[in-house]
């Protein structure tokens, strides 16, 4: 059995039962996995950011670090490995905000909000969801089951 | 005793902090400095030695040739680079044991120091047009007080914990209301215990709430609040404590910043974590 560590702004896929894919840390970034039970393909996205208008280039150089350039990659990247989109369930963590009443910094809530929009447009459902509040997680997706479990900073890992 | 007693008296258990960072400054402020001289500054501190050769062949430095001599350090490095090396090497030994309280591996809070150090120097360009190495030594030790405070709070956590998650405090205000001291005022008083100037002990001090200290002016404790504030968001060796900060709405302002002046640091930093990972190693 391997970890395949997701790093910030990185996607991992894989068709391998053995693999865990694992992201750790996501505060005010998010996790998008995605599994395809009959392909047994699954996917990790860890995006920083909501929009790759903010630099065409890096998003060039590294599309998994903005939510509009990063989820159709994890898609695609999924697909190749025989994944249908019909099939694919998606489960999603992260987007921690700090405790923030003037909305100043608001990160977390940017990358939630660019993220719906992405899946409404695109006709995709999100079957679990873990975002928000002030805590950070981690995510992970276990390729013999298909189970995503979260944990939260101090907390139990739980499925997701 | 009370815990803020022991907590206080547990200070002066600190090893002294090296000298060889300050010695090094006033060498190289006369302008006849000799190489041989600073370097033989340097090798006073075996712990210093070791680790700044391994950071000067950081990518981030920006050495061209392969250092392999405290000689060639001094010569590549320059006087900031070499300056930053130093610190850097003389606060990571207080960092080895970590802050367990606060977090699951002892190399998480080296890492998130050096993250805001790193992200200090970029706002700090951002804002100024230059780097500062002063403003980097307090970007590096702003958490100096959870190596103490660790314990305590590890012992406090279920009153902290139900004060953060159902009152909407924030962790810093919950360590002061259940153990009587935070660690961002913990740590203004070890930086004072080391002797560091008081620009540095009130950037640390007020590191959460920069809109509390009076002088207003002062810049540095308002950046190193951004940088980390930056990188808890991005889970740069967010703790037990994750984002439960406040945020301070006149920052962005203050300083004629834009949302995306942040999001554009943020990708920055990235690119520098990756140039400094022989900073983060030395731990």
């Amino acid at each position: 059995m391997s970890d395949l560590i997701v790093g910030i702004s990185d996607i991992k896929v894989s068709n391998n039962a053995q693999d865990i894919l694992v992201t750790y840390a996501l505060g005010s970034c998010i996790g998008i996995v995605v599994f395809d039970p009959v392909a047994k393909v699954g996917g990790m996205l860890h995006y920083m950011l909501p929009d790759s208008n903010l630099d065409q280039n890096k998003a060039k150089e590294n599309p998994a670090m903005f939510a509009d350039t990063g989820i159709p990659l994890l898609f695609k990247s999924c697909y190749k490995l025989g994944a249908e989109k019909k099939r694919m369930l998606v489960k999603v963590a992260g987007g921690a905000s700090i405790l923030d009443d003037t909305n100043y910094f608001r990160i977390g809530q940017k990358n939630i909000m660019a993220m719906r929009k992405i899946f409404w447009k695109n006709n995709v459902m999100i079957e679990k969801e873990d975002t928000g509040a002030n805590y950070n997680r981690t995510l992970r997706l276990e390729m013999s089951t298909g189970k995503v479990f979260v944990r939260s900073s101090g907390g139990e890992m739980k499925e997701l | 005793m009370k815990t803020v007693d022991r907590i206080l008296k547990s200070i002066t258990t600190l090893p002294a902090f090296p000298a060889t960072g300050n010695k090094v400054a006033q060498l190289l402020s006369k302008p006849d400095y000799s190489v041989a001289e600073i370097a033989n500054v340097i090798k006073l501190d075996p712990s210093i030695t070791a680790n700044i050769l391994k950071m000067a062949n950081s990518v981030y430095f920006g050495t061209r040739q392969k250092i392999s001599t405290i000689n060639d350090a001094v010569v590549h490095l320059g006087q900031k680079n070499l300056l930053r090396a130093i610190q850097t090497a003389g606060v990571s030994k207080y960092y080895k044991k970590g802050a367990g309280g606060y977090y699951d591996k002892a190399t998480d809070l080296w890492e998130h120091s050096v993250a805001v150090a790193l992200m200090s120097q970029i706002i700090s360009k951002k804002i100024t047009g230059e780097e500062d190495t002063t403003l980097y030594t307090a970007a590096l030790l702003h958490d100096v007080g959870k190596i103490i405070m660790g314990e305590f709070v590890r012992d406090s956590l279920a009153k902290i914990s139900a004060l953060v998650s159902t009152q909407r405090v924030s962790f810093v205000e919950a360590e002061q209301f259940v153990i009587g001291i935070n660690h961002a005022e913990l740590g203004g008083k070890i930086a004072a215990y080391w002797n560091f100037p008081v620009e540095i002990r009130e950037a640390i001090s007020f590191h959460h709430r920069p809109d509390l200290l009076e002088k207003e002016e002062k810049m540095m404790p308002w950046i190193v609040y951004m940088a980390d504030q930056a990188c808890l968001m991005l889970g740069l060796g967010g703790g037990i404590d994750g984002l439960s900060y406040r945020a301070v709405d006149q920052v962005l302002k203050k300083f004629n910043l834009r949302m995306k002046d942040l999001e554009m640091s943020m990708v920055l930093l990235t690119d520098d974590l990756n140039r400094a990972r022989e900073l983060i190693n030395i731990v």
